[in-house]
């Protein structure tokens, strides 16, 4: 491996999240619907039907362009790709060729470090990017297949790099930062599982250090981030094996078999390439004037990876935290918030925010914008603790308290009398309460077990429902047993 | 343009249209499609400057008479088992259709 | 006078009255198409009798319960004083080129013979919508790829009614023939490169190419999707007219219908032509076709029989108050045809990629078990020569490596096209013409089997008509006169984008000061 390099492309097809389809009024997702009932004429091509673009797909897609960073055409088109396959019912699949959406654009791909190399930054070129519409499913069956039209006329974006990526490790992290991206901007539900992110991968090995590409074997059907990074890996392998054996690397479409973990190659004839592109006659151009371009563009977020770094750099944050904190546009809104709302230190807020509100929310799978628990009242939490009012264990336990009631912290700590005890008698009278009780542990504790006075304070704790200062009651009981 | 369509051209043409043509039915194509380009070999001689775009419809589509884009509502088709029901074959709601073999990688 | 035989517009006005009911037109038509229709085209329908030689043949599927129960719905409006739609109880078939729901929609092909439409065409859906009665659905060229009618896979062909040893015309045969022949007061056709126009003119009925995107096309089975147009098959402009109104107008399935208002035709309709500018051009007085012994170009003039009655109708015109405007070059007539052989074999070939007896129409019926053969076999089997021959030559131009050369080509060619008639029409131009008067055929109605499977030539028939298509202006062709044969004799009438109003009103002025002439009295042979 160490002789040669990877070249790495990738071919995405994302699913855009619009309630209909592309070119008729059937709704965009049927995962759960039996096969050929979400179907119309248009999307199942009858003979006489006529497509109508759909308004939110195109948005959208310029939505994903502009946070690619890609050059919006003005004026762009519609062509048809013309190839046979039982699951594309017109016979070609309406796309965009030569003049679409947008075109150029990249991604600055923060790749961590790994194997004792540092973390770097790769820049993955966007080559093309325009919409089109799916087609539908194929299942095998012995010597059959079954057609599901279902997914036919579902709005893709499919977005190609440049042979930018140079092993399966970074490929599978633009894959990552990809989803994150499509997520963030809320474009796809980006679910790699029900292909709403779908991914070719185009692999070709060269001498490293070498500029030019060989000839690069294309692998269909990588869909998970796993499959990437095993799929490539394989395919270098063996396009190594070969160049060592004296071969020549073929131009082969290959198919990954994710449960076998082999590649398949697909045959020749329905790959052959000359699909006849020529424009759509049933659809005018899509007109993105200025006006409806700004207006799609006022609802773009700042970009993940841009708010990671502000958050490294305004707040201080280490990477890992701010990494973590920017994986989920909610999240990162919310940490924003609480930080706000706290007023110093953002490092403590993501402390809270990373051990526990992270854990509240994967429990609970909600995203951040749902908890009652909001960045105001995590703020007060921390507040209440800094001031001392609450000791950190109820702290914690408050969260939990305020995410289940949605009551305001302070109130809670009112009405359940949550505020610590640092009453040097009352603690102290429990603490002779508790030793009476515990005679067996008071002797072993006096024959040498001193790692017994956790249980002793924690029992103290206990009879006083948290509200002890541990520190405190530690010292008191430290000074009963000697 | 001199160019005609020979038989090794016709026979990729039949295979990329997905047809199969007997023998007279191949010759009469042949022949026709060849006098056909005759036809059209008159565009080669038309002079055409760069001013003169490609137009892909005749009437030109101003934004005042284009018809908007669709909203993204969803409007269920009543009837998709008539849809269906047109197909030579199903099974449990699938179209079936014969298999496309592979080939693995050892 | 038989009830069938009653223009449209005169039998809604009886019907209003309740003179006459629905039920009663539907069936006086039902009962003409018993008289000389013969049989319905089918499949495999074995070799020609003596009788049949002798019949229209314009049907393929008659939907004889379906317009008696939209008769009785009519009637049953009428009786009880609801508004029962402008065209109430009228009757009309329907090319059968447009998705009918629950009927046979079969394109006259066998790819489709076995194919129920699940969904109705815009069209027929807004011509049912107004009350119109559907008789049935009428035979064409295999997906309207003719002029003639002869390629239909359902034979018998639809003959010519003024002389059954003659084509109808195409690919709108079906629809011509049945109104000429009185089965049908109106019909629906469809307009790629004449397919209304050419057959209007050989059955002696009026025929409306509207604008590109004046009437929706959804529902329409495509064959040139950039120059297809649905429109009126009349026996007279009035009722072009009249259902025009009916199936113009945008739709939201159609992304190419314009959203241009729709005027009141009917209104307009006998304004009077004075002041009008009506242009004549040499360039639509000969046609450019290969010879068909060595393939050179040879010019030709047209026939006296079909240049007279232009000129003649100039004439008419002038003393109606138009103004006439001779030697309105026209110099890019001539690429009509070639640029068309390339543009609507492009589109053409990328629309029928869906007939693959996948999830609709035929399926081989030989044991496979490769889905590849199983495409060539059905696609094989399912089509006739001219789709095959449409679908090889758009494959071959629009190859990657010669879309250049040729179909990139001939849009720039149809810019040319376009350009000719903007410059006519310019408002402040020489010419300011409102409407370009021309033959609609170079010749009348040819006798069966005189050109069909000379693709070339049969195409050149479309020869003056095919402009307006690649320039998507409307088209008229109305009666004109017989020639030597009494055979009828187009003339055809283009103006600028959505202008089919005036056009409309030149052709009713016309109609009306020709009304009383002999030639008008005429009737079709089948009616003799
Ligand atoms: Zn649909």
């Amino acid at each position: 491996m160490n002789d040669y390099e990877a070249v790495i492309g990738l071919e995405t097809h994302i699913q855009l999240n619009t309630t209909t389809k592309i070119f008729c009024a059937c709704k965009a997702d049927s995962w759960f619907d039996p096969p050929n009932t979400n179907i119309c004429p248009v999307c199942t091509g009858m003979p006489g039907v006529l497509p109508v673009l759909n308004k939110a797909a195109v948005e959208k897609g310029v939505v994903l362009a502009a946070a690619m960073h890609a050059e919006l055409r003005p004026l762009s088109y519609f062509d048809r790709k013309n190839y046979f396959y039982p699951d594309l019912p017109k016979g070609y699949q309406i796309s965009q060729y030569d003049q679409s959406l947008a075109f150029g654009g990249y991604l600055d791909l923060p790749v961590p470090a790994a194997n004792g190399q540092p973390a770097y930054i790769r820049k993955v070129s966007i080559h093309k990017l325009h919409l089109e519409e799916d087609a539908g499913k194929t299942k095998n069956a012995g010597h059959e297949r079954l057609i599901d039209f279902n997914r036919c006329g579902v709005p893709l974006v499919e977005m190609v790099t440049g042979p930018d990526l140079r092993s399966p490790d970074e490929a599978a992290q633009y894959l990552i930062r990809l989803r994150q991206l499509l997520r963030w901007l809320g474009v796809s539900e980006a679910d790699m599982e029900k292909g709403h992110l779908r991914c070719d991968a185009n692999v070709s090995i060269r001498p490293r250090g070498a500029t030019y590409l060989n000839p690069k074997t294309e692998i269909k059907n990588v869909n998970s981030i796993e499959a990437v990074r095993s799929a490539i890996e394989k395919e270098i392998e063996r396009q190594i094996r070969e160049v060592e054996a004296g071969h020549r690397i073929e131009a082969w479409t290959l198919e990954w078999d994710e449960e076998a973990g082999v590649l398949r190659k697909m045959r020749s004839k329905e790959t052959e390439a000359d699909y006849r592109y020529f424009r759509e006659p049933d659809l005018l151009p899509i007109r993105l004037d200025d006006a409806w371009k700004a207006d799609i563009l006022k609802a773009l977020p700042e970009l993940p990876l841009v708010r990671r770094q502000r958050f490294m750099n305004a707040y201080g944050l280490p990477e890992y935290d701010a990494d973590i904190l920017t994986s989920e546009r909610n999240l990162s809104d919310y940490f924003e918030s609480a930080v706000k709302a706290y007023g110093s230190d953002p490092k403590r807020v993501s402390n809270y925010l990373m051990n526990d509100v992270l854990r509240m929310l994967n429990e609970t799978s909600k995203t951040a914008d749902r908890l009652r628990l909001t960045p105001a009242y995590l703020a007060e939490i921390i507040k209440l603790a800094d001031a001392g009012t609450v000791n950190t264990s109820t702290a914690k336990s408050l969260l939990q308290k305020v995410e289940e009631s949605g009551m305001a912290p302070g109130e809670i700590v009112a009405a359940e009398g949550l505020a610590k005890v640092s009453d040097d008698s009352a603690i102290r009278a429990v603490c002779l309460e508790v030793l009476a009780e515990s005679p067996k542990e008071v002797e072993s504790y006096k024959a040498g077990k001193v790692t017994l006075i956790g249980w002793f304070v924690g029992q103290v704790m206990k009879k006083m429902r948290g509200k002890a200062d541990p520190t405190l009651a530690r010292t008191i009981l430290e000074e009963l047993l000697a | 343009m001199s160019d005609s369509i020979d038989r090794d051209t016709f026979d990729h043409l039949v295979g990329l249209a997905a047809l199969e043509l007997d023998q007279q039915q191949a010759d009469y194509l042949l022949r026709e499609l060849n006098n056909q380009l005759k036809a059209i070999r008159e565009l080669a001689a038309i002079p055409l400057d760069e001013s003169v775009p490609a137009s892909l419809h005749g009437v030109p589509y101003a934004s005042a008479v284009s018809p908007e884009l669709r909203a993204d509502v969803w409007q269920p088709h009543p009837n998709p088992e008539e849809i269906i029901a047109q197909a030579p074959d199903t099974r449990d709601g699938y179209i079936v259709v014969p298999d496309i073999p592979h080939t693995t990688l050892e | 006078m038989e009830l069938c035989d009653i223009p449209a517009y005169e039998l809604s006005l009886l019907l209003r009255q309740r003179q006459i009911s629905a039920e009663e037109v539907t069936r006086a038509c039902l009962e003409r198409i018993a008289a000389v229709d013969g049989r319905s085209g089918a499949l495999d329908a074995g070799s020609l009798t003596p009788e049949d030689e002798q019949k229209v043949h314009a049907f393929i599927t008659i939907t004889r319960e379906r317009a008696l129960n939209q008769a009785r719905t009519v009637d049953q409006k009428l009786a009880a004083g609801e508004d029962p739609g402008l065209l109430a109880g009228i009757p009309f078939t329907t090319k059968d080129i447009f998705s009918v729901r629950g009927t046979p929609s079969t394109a006259a092909s066998r790819i489709l013979a076995n194919y129920t439409a699940p969904y109705t065409a815009t069209p027929v859906a807004r011509m049912e919508a107004a009350g119109a009665v559907m008789l049935g659905k009428v035979n064409l060229d295999e997906f309207t790829y003719g002029s003639s009618n002869e390629s239909t896979a359902f034979q018998p062909a639809p003959r010519n009614p003024w002389n059954p040893a003659h084509v109808p015309g195409g690919s709108s045969g079906g629809s011509a023939s049945s109104v000429a022949a009185g089965e049908a007061a109106l019909s629906l056709g469809t307009d790629t490169a004449g397919s209304i126009r050419q057959p209007a003119a050989f059955c002696g009925v009026v025929g409306v190419k509207p604008t590109y995107g004046r009437v929706s096309r959804y529902g329409l089975i495509a064959f040139g999707s950039s120059l297809d147009c649905p429109g009126p098959v009349a026996r007279n402009v009035v009722d072009a007219a009249l259902m025009l109104q009916t199936i113009a107008g945008a739709d939201p399935r159609d992304s190419t219908a314009a959203k241009v208002p729709v005027p009141d035709y009917l209104a307009q309709l006998e304004g009077g032509v004075k002041g009008l500018r009506i242009g004549l051009s040499p360039d639509y007085f000969r046609i450019a076709f290969p010879d068909p012994q060595t393939g050179e170009y040879r010019e030709q003039s047209l026939p006296m029989d079909i240049e007279s009655p232009v000129l003649r109708a100039a004439e008419v015109l002038a003393s109606l108050g138009a103004e006439i405007v001779e030697d309105v070059p026209m110099p890019n007539t001539r690429y009509g045809i070639p640029a068309y052989f390339v543009i609507s074999r492009v589109e053409a070939a990328s629309n029928l990629h869906r007939y693959d007896g996948v999830k609709y129409g035929y399926r081989t019926r030989q044991p496979i078990d490769d889905l590849t053969k199983l495409y060539r076999q059905t696609r094989n089997e399912g089509f006739g020569l001219q789709p095959k021959l449409r679908i090889l030559m758009g494959m071959y131009v629009s190859a990657a490596q010669y879309s250049a050369q040729y179909y990139q080509r001939a849009l720039r060619v149809r810019t040319l096209i376009r350009r000719d008639f903007e410059q006519a029409f310019d408002r402040s131009g020489k010419h300011r013409l409102d409407a370009l008067l021309t033959p609609t055929t170079p010749t009348t109605a040819f006798k069966m089997g005189a050109v069909y499977g000379d693709s070339v030539l049969m195409q050149y028939a479309d020869q003056l008509t095919v402009p307006a298509n690649h320039a998507g202006i409307p088209g008229l062709s109305l009666p004109g006169g017989l020639d030597a044969d009494r055979l009828p004799v187009g003339i055809q009438l283009l103006g600028p984008d959505f202008s089919e109003d005036v056009l409309l009103r030149i052709g009713r002025a016309y109609e009306l000061a020709t009304e009383t002439e002999d030639w008008r009295k005429v009737k079709p042979m089948v009616l003799r």
